[in-house]
């Protein structure tokens, strides 16, 4: 007998890794299969907990590697089933999650950054975005939501099983050991009653009958012998992701319109741009900021748009240029200054952005 | 042109399947489909294969199959199971994928006792990738990797897997090692570790000692000489764990 | 009657544990008392009074924790206690003891030597309504269920920035609510200066209201 798990929405005060345990329930997730790994324990140490209460399931695999591929193997089933991971783990996760875009699988993998390369610290970082956006042996048909506090959070780890769902693309919702760890006010609430629908989930293998006498067997692989068998395999799906693009992609901007200085950054970091543009803003200066929501796919056409007319860009991340490159790429032709601003494994404070957003305002 | 005698859970359309002649692969799954059948869970099973030649397998049976990573489809079949209890889940993999890489992960299962059923066909070497050394090729055995031989000092004995699951595995666990010389008792034990699954005992286990003439070399006598005189040294025949008599779990 | 305290802070993740032990601490250093206040949070290492204990030793209390910067691998390497935490209830004065969470909190006292003999020890499980495992009675009575030995709870609702005087007394009445069904006092409710000056000396519940300033915001590591 399963209760639903949020019921009234209500004003709560949580660590981010139990906010995406309690999201996962909201978004009517049936299993979670995980492995212990800083600073991503407690979305597994309350999802365990409150698991049994309402009809969930939960298996600490003895790593990531069996973590990821039990997570491939539960989506076939047609169960909503997720997994979280960070640091070292993430690396390991490519090999489950190249499969799981090979074969179109509709993972839900919580990612929450920390130092890297290899242990580094369990703290926080940006270092992740590469990763999980490109990660696989593939062309990155994923789609990645990099998350700016706990009430996003909440809100893309339901979202997130609806896309993965709808589309059959893995998704990542990308955090932080910051958002993690930190405590904040969110509210909760159960998407059904705000009219989002929560897609049901429709079995890959199991379907009702014999296989042979009365359907097909439903038989995947993800082994091709011919180039272009591979050929025509990739680009089907890249159409239909490049094709589904602009729905997926979200962003958020401020003040770009008369912008003479655009600031760029995602996740948590965007918040110490929002406090730095506000400031900014206040002293008379023509500076704008702009964030992806979606790492992948990017709000391309929104970025054209805004490399094409403004004069500067900054980029602000908490790495050596991941999330730098991909707008690069976009902004590829266009005559902007990009600068850049990072800041691999460390926080970034409003002052410190407030700094360099004058110091290129008053370059010629 | 009459079709040879096939399990009914065996996809016929599409035969002859595309293993080598010889290889051992067609016989494991021969008892496989026999065991499925004679159990009649044709429409509960869910069939996982590996890389590796088992990989040629994915569309063999009449049966939902998914193809997974080199040494991954243990936790692929055990997601599954874990989240779809009622699927009767199977994990069909080589002694590379098995024994190396995916030692882990049986490791992992066996300790949990994972109500999945998996089988490794064991050739003593990575056949699909042209013959390098496996953890199970017998001492002096060449291979790509192993030109002169396998060396013992450096690179360790035939690995004892069956053994290792059955040290490993608590009670409610089934193990057992049959042979591609021996299949109405390889059909046995196939079955008995399908009902292990089916009652909800526990983890069920069967190594198969199979055959591979392409990379062993050997035309038919030296492959059954092989199977028979030189893998028998090192991997023995019969049920190695047994979970104790008890009644079926009523929710079987 | 011995004049000693000697208090353990437990309770869920988050509930404010080492806000309580902290002001706890200063409260009795304003009164001129000696206090040590102890770091034994085992579980992880974020947001714990380690990166304070400058301040905190400022402000007159002996803080035993790690220096973060004497660890090795701080979060990797796992929560190590300092030797000295072990030995706490042997130390001169008043001893507030900041315990992690984890399942069964208070069977981290066993790691404490004398905790078990400690005539002066007494065990506060600290309950946060704004957190959902301890919103209502039921659930506060099955969260201080699993904490082990428990004398008395402490009712900290916030809502961090959000926080109103009446959220604090609606905490009030759910924590004493179930406290009086566990037979166990509530030791007083905590809140905020400003809010602590609008609701009073005492909540609508009768328990003693203590005024709090936030520390744990800056500790994130």
């Amino acid at each position: 007998m399963t209760v639903a798990p949020v019921k009234e929405e209500k004003r709560v005060f949580m660590t981010g890794n139990e906010v995406v345990a309690w999201a996962a329930l909201a978004a009517g997730a049936d299993i979670m299969y995980g492995y212990p790994i800083t600073p991503q324990n407690e979305v597994m140490h309350y999802w365990s907990r409150l698991a049994p209460r309402y009809g969930k399931s939960f298996l600490q695999t003895e790593d990531e590697l069996s973590a990821g591929f039990a997570t491939t193997g539960g989506v076939m089933t047609g169960s909503k089933a997720f997994t979280a991971t960070a640091g070292s783990g993430s690396v390991l996760m490519q090999e489950p999650m190249a499969m799981a875009e090979m074969m179109r699988l509709p993972t839900v993998t919580i990612v929450q950054q920390r130092g890297g390369p290899s242990t580094a610290t369990v703290i926080y970082s940006q270092q992740e975005v590469t990763l999980t956006t490109m990660g696989g042996n593939g062309e990155g048909i994923r789609v990645v939501y990099s998350t700016a506090g706990h009430q996003d959070l909440y809100d893309y780890t339901i979202k997130a099983f609806n896309i993965a769902w709808k589309y059959r693309f893995p998704t990542f919702v990308l955090g932080d050991g910051y958002q993690a760890k930190m405590r904040e006010p969110l509210t909760i609430y159960d998407p059904e009653k705000r009219g989002v629908k929560l897609l049901q989930p429709d079995p890959f293998v199991g379907k009702e009958g014999e296989p042979g006498r009365d359907r097909p067997p439903a038989q995947y692989r993800n082994t091709y012998n011919l180039e272009e068998e591979l050929y025509e395999k990739i680009m089907s799906d890249m159409k239909e992701f490049e094709e589904n693009s602009a729905d997926i992609a979200e962003y958020e901007s401020s003040y770009t319109e008369d912008a003479e200085l655009v600031i760029i950054a995602h996740g948590i970091v965007f918040r110490a741009v929002r406090e730095a543009l506000d400031n900014l803003r206040q002293q008379g200066l023509p500076v704008g900021a702009f964030r992806p929501v979606t790492l992948r796919p990017l709000p391309v056409g929104q970025i054209k748009e805004l490399v094409a007319r403004v004069k500067k860009i900054l980029v602000v991340e908490s790495a050596y240029g991941q999330i730098a490159r991909l707008i690069k790429e976009k902004a590829c032709g266009a005559a902007c200054e990009i600068h850049t601003m990072f800041k691999p494994g460390i926080g970034i404070a409003a002052e410190e952005v407030e700094v360099r957003a004058k110091e290129i305002l008053a370059k010629q | 042109m009459p079709v040879p005698a096939m399990p009914k859970s065996w996809r016929v359309d599409n035969k002859p399947h595309k293993f080598c002649p010889g290889c051992g692969h067609g016989l494991v799954l021969k008892c496989l489909g026999k065991a499925i059948d004679e159990l009649e869970i044709q429409s509960r099973v869910v069939y996982g294969c590996d890389i590796g030649c088992s990989l040629l397998s994915w569309d063999l049976f009449n049966l939902d199959t998914v193809q997974t990573h080199h040494g991954r489809t243990t936790p692929v079949m055990a997601g599954m199971k874990r989240a779809r209890p009622e699927l009767i889940c199977i994990a069909y993999m080589g002694d590379g994928g098995g024994y190396s890489i995916g030692v882990q992960h049986l490791v992992g299962a066996a300790m949990r006792n994972e109500k999945i059923t998996v089988i490794v066909a064991n050739n003593t070497q990575y056949a699909m990738t042209g013959g390098q050394m496996a953890p199970t090729t017998l001492p002096g055995q060449k291979t790509e990797t192993s030109p002169y031989g396998r060396d013992a000092e450096t690179t360790g004995l035939p690995f004892q897997g069956a053994e290792m699951i059955a040290a490993i595995a608590p009670e409610g666990a089934y193990v057992a090692r049959g042979s591609v010389s021996h299949l109405a008792q390889l059909t046995r034990f196939l079955k008995k570790a399908l009902r292990n699954q089916i009652d909800g005992h526990g983890f069920s286990f069967v190594e198969a000692l199979s055959a591979c003439p392409t990379n062993w070399r050997t035309d038919a006598a030296g492959t059954w000489e092989f199977v028979e005189k030189d893998m028998a040294e090192h991997f023995k025949r019969g049920e190695i764990k047994i979970p104790e008599k008890r009644e079926a779990a009523a929710d079987a | 009657m011995s004049d000693r305290i000697v208090e353990a802070y437990i309770g869920e993740y988050a509930s404010g544990k080492s806000e309580s032990a902290i002001n706890r601490a200063l409260e009795l250093a304003r009164k001129g008392r000696k206090v040590n206040l102890v770091d034994l949070d085992l579980v992880e290492p974020f947001y714990t009074l380690r990166p304070l204990q400058e301040e905190l030793s400022r402000l007159g209390l002996e803080v035993i924790a790690w220096k973060t910067e004497e660890t090795v691998g701080l979060g990797e390497a796992g929560t190590v206690i300092k030797p000295a935490a072990r030995w706490a209830l042997r130390r001169i004065g008043d001893v507030i003891l900041d315990i992690g969470y984890g399942i069964e909190g208070a069977r981290t006292l066993n790691l404490l030597e004398g905790a078990d003999e400690d005539p002066d020890l007494k065990i506060f499980a600290v309950i946060n309504i704004s957190r959902p495992m301890t919103a209502s009675v039921a659930d506060i009575v099955a969260e201080v269920g699993t904490m082990g030995h428990v004398d008395g709870l402490i009712n900290n609702t916030h809502l961090a920035e959000e926080t109103t005087a009446a959220l604090v007394q609606a905490g009030s009445r759910i924590v004493t609510t179930a406290a009086n069904a566990m037979g166990l006092p509530v030791i007083a409710t905590q809140a905020e200066e400003k809010l602590a000056g609008v609701i009073g000396p005492v909540d609508c519940m009768g328990n003693r209201v203590r005024p709090l300033k936030r520390f744990m915001p800056k500790a994130f590591w």
